[in-house]
């Protein structure tokens, strides 16, 4: 008798257990769309898991006026991306990180944001020295990035001249923002000597100063001088006092904001009149920041026409930026941040498999053609060079009486070295 | 241009004595270098800052700078509470008061940051000219308050110390704490009046400096290196020493960069300090105060 209950319980238990298992098997990413007996089409199997992206921008350091709004400029991106049906209907989940604009700790991140939270991709940030130390894990790792690192050496070697198979470029480099910059000064503004104020310790700013010097020497035009300081200094009155003393038509400035607002005080107090070249670090709050007020004979590349509510979503994207964070004042890289997310996107969307890191870095490379940007103009990855075809151009901003920024034209160039 | 280059090296001078005066007043009693000088600078800076902000009508400058004496005050009691007077007690050894100043500044700034952020904030300009000219030499108007300031603390400490019974408080406290407390001298008081005073300049050198550069949370600390250059060439401890020093440092600062550019100015810069310590360690007053570095 025992032995039957004993059978009969075994059978109950095995019909329990099979009754309780799942009815379907977990979906693949990989299944296919599937065609039914009439030929129909139904929807494929969404794998429900979501895909996991990185972002590493400054939120601390250095650099943090613009890494704060490009950090939230990403987030605003997934967000909208999710709320629209995610990549192919897989959600996005954002892992951030600080790297407080130091190449070191941006590894760190790097290395917890691949090994510990898995990520398929990274959006990076406006920065060099971070980007340019992640090159070769990137390659090793097979992890796309994608940012505003404008420094040409984030994307080419420099000595071979190929392109970092994993590392993508979403706005003009500096370079070409330079040429774009010294073209403007010598044809616009009838500039012929130069002399430029920079930090030689900041890799941005050596990488605007360079090519703006080459511009200028290769079409004719007279360097007086080409004085620098470093991270340390407070102070560049003495250089300033130089180049007064030599009287350029123009000085080139291309440092981030807190140096900016010096040096144009210095050359300012130095009784230097004339015009002011300026990155694009050289938008707000350097107008407020600056002790001689106004800022006068200020011109400088943009990458947005904040003002324009007609082209872009960027003046809607920085007004709700400003509203959310109780930002004071306008900053491009919120449109940074949505950019280089939205190119991310493009290749994911046209991915079989959006986490698949060769997959996504191939459609990267070779089928990224006019995604359109915050600012209504439209992104080309060149696959020479990781970097915007150079139809993307920039604007030339300046200063008005009143203290506004306007943008005066918006410009490319084909000039190349 | 070396009538100019000489006016510049003074004004930047004048911003490091700002700094060096308030590291000196402290060694000279405390005989130990408060490195946390420097973030309480920062501190006062965006104390100033919001407490012009809080007004529809900005209030003088004047009174900012009463208001952030009076920050600098309580934040320095509240250092020495936290930070010294456990070591003072326990008769720590010198690197203890060294390494408890650096922790200060350090977790000042790091506050600062994770309150304020890094963005830079620009106190509203209070002349209408960033320069004016005497003859044909320009002069920088806010460089030249604060050498003026630099110059008025000066008297005002100088003044302090050697006429007033506080004074004489603090310089018996700064020979021998014990047998001035046999003389019915309270140290404790009187170092509490001597934190006072550094904090009362931190507030001051905290506005200016905001004035001429922005606030940021490094503001105070980033100026802390060439303090320190400056009150120990001055002669550790010595008041006039500390701000005569400072300016020397602005005058070859200058000179140095001019003529041969900012990578080397550092490199010579400390070079010439080596050899001037070698041949006068008491620094320029020629006396220092002893013990603690």
């Amino acid at each position: 008798m025992k032995k039957y209950l004993a059978i009969l319980l075994t059978l109950v238990i095995i019909l329990g257990a099979a009754a309780c298992s799942p009815s379907t098997p977990d979906p693949d990413p990989s299944t296919p769309p599937t065609e039914t007996a009439g030929g129909e089409v139904t929807d494929p199997i969404v794998n429900p898991d979501p895909i996991l992206i990185g972002c590493i921008q400054d939120t601390s350091g250095g650099a943090s006026i613009a890494g704060k709004p490009n950090e939230w400029g990403v987030v605003y991106a997934v967000k909208w991306i999710n709320e629209n049906g995610g990549v192919n209907g897989r959600m996005i989940e954002l892992h951030t990180r600080d790297c407080q604009n130091d190449a070191e700790v941006a590894v760190t991140n790097y290395r917890e944001l691949v090994d510990e939270v898995g990520v398929c991709a990274i959006i990076g940030p406006p920065l060099s020295n971070p980007a340019s130390a992640w090159v070769d894990l990137s390659t090793e790792d097979e992890i796309p990035i994608v940012g505003h690192f404008m420094d040409e050496l984030c994307t080419t070697n420099p000595d071979t001249g190929e392109t970092y198979p994993y590392m993508f470029l979403a706005e003009p480099s500096c370079s070409v923002q330079s040429y774009i910059l010294a073209k403007y000064a010598m044809e616009d503004l009838g500039v012929s000597s130069v002399a430029s104020l920079y930090n030689i310790s900041n890799a941005y700013a050596v990488a605007h100063e360079k090519p703006f010097m080459e511009y200028v020497e290769d079409h004719a035009g007279s360097v007086l001088a080409r004085e620098t300081f470093t991270w340390t200094d407070t102070d560049y009155s003495a250089q300033a006092q130089k180049i007064a003393s030599l009287n350029p038509d123009a000085v080139l400035l291309c440092d981030y904001a807190n140096q900016m607002v010096t040096a144009y005080d210095n050359l300012r107090d130095a009784g230097y009149t004339g015009k002011i070249l300026g990155a694009n670090t050289m938008y707000p709050p350097f107008n407020t920041l600056v002790k001689n007020q106004p800022p006068y004979d200020c011109f400088f590349v943009q990458n947005y026409d904040l003002k324009d509510t007609d082209t872009g979503t960027i003046a809607e994207l920085v007004e709700m930026q400003m509203t959310e964070t109780g930002t004071d004042y306008p900053t491009s890289n919120v449109g940074f941040g949505w950019d280089a997310t939205m190119v991310l996107y493009n290749a994911m969307l046209k991915a079989e498999d959006p986490t698949n890191g060769p997959e996504v870095r191939e459609i990267l490379e070779s089928q990224t053609e006019n995604i359109l940007s915050s600012g209504g103009k439209y992104i080309s990855i060149d696959p020479a060079t990781h970097r915007p075809t150079l139809d993307l151009g920039m604007y030339i901003a300046t200063y008005t009486e009143d203290n506004e920024i306007v943008c005066l034209v918006y410009r490319t160039t084909d000039y190349s070295k | 241009m070396s009538i100019q280059l000489l006016i510049s090296g003074i004004s930047l001078g004048a911003v490091y004595a700002l700094v060096a005066v308030g590291f000196a007043v402290v060694f000279s009693v405390l005989k130990f270098s408060n490195f946390a000088h420097g973030g309480m600078i920062s501190a006062c800076a965006y104390a100033g800052f919001y407490f012009q902000r809080s007004f529809s009508n900005p209030p003088p400058i004047y009174l900012t700078i009463i208001f952030t004496a009076g920050v600098g005050i309580t934040l320095s009691f509240v250092i020495d509470t936290i930070a010294y007077r456990r070591l003072r007690k326990k008769q720590s050894p010198n690197i203890y008061y060294f390494l408890a100043s650096i922790t200060m500044s350090i977790l000042i700034v790091n506050l600062l940051t994770i309150f304020f952020g890094k963005n830079l904030y620009a106190f509203p300009p209070i002349f209408e000219n960033t320069t004016f000219m005497i003859g044909k030499i320009r002069f920088s108007s806010i460089d030249s308050l604060i050498l003026i300031v630099s110059l008025a603390i000066l008297t005002i400490l100088i003044f302090l110390i050697d006429r007033t019974r506080i004074g004489l408080a603090i310089r018996s406290v700064a020979i021998n704490p014990a047998t001035s407390q046999l003389m019915g001298i309270n140290p404790d008081v009187t170092i509490m009046a001597v934190f006072a005073i550094a904090g009362a300049l931190a507030g001051i050198s905290g506005v200016l400096l905001a004035m001429k550069l922005s606030v940021y949370p490094t503001l105070g600390s980033q100026m802390m290196l060439k303090g320190f250059i400056a009150s120990v060439v001055g002669g550790l401890g010595s008041l006039g020493g500390a701000i005569a020093a400072a300016i020397l440092l602005g005058i070859i600062e200058i000179f140095l960069t001019y003529y041969f550019g900012s990578l080397s100015m550092p490199i010579i810069l400390f070079v010439l300090m080596l050899i001037f310590l070698a041949i006068r360690p008491a620094g320029i007053a020629g006396r220092f105060a002893q013990e603690k570095v």
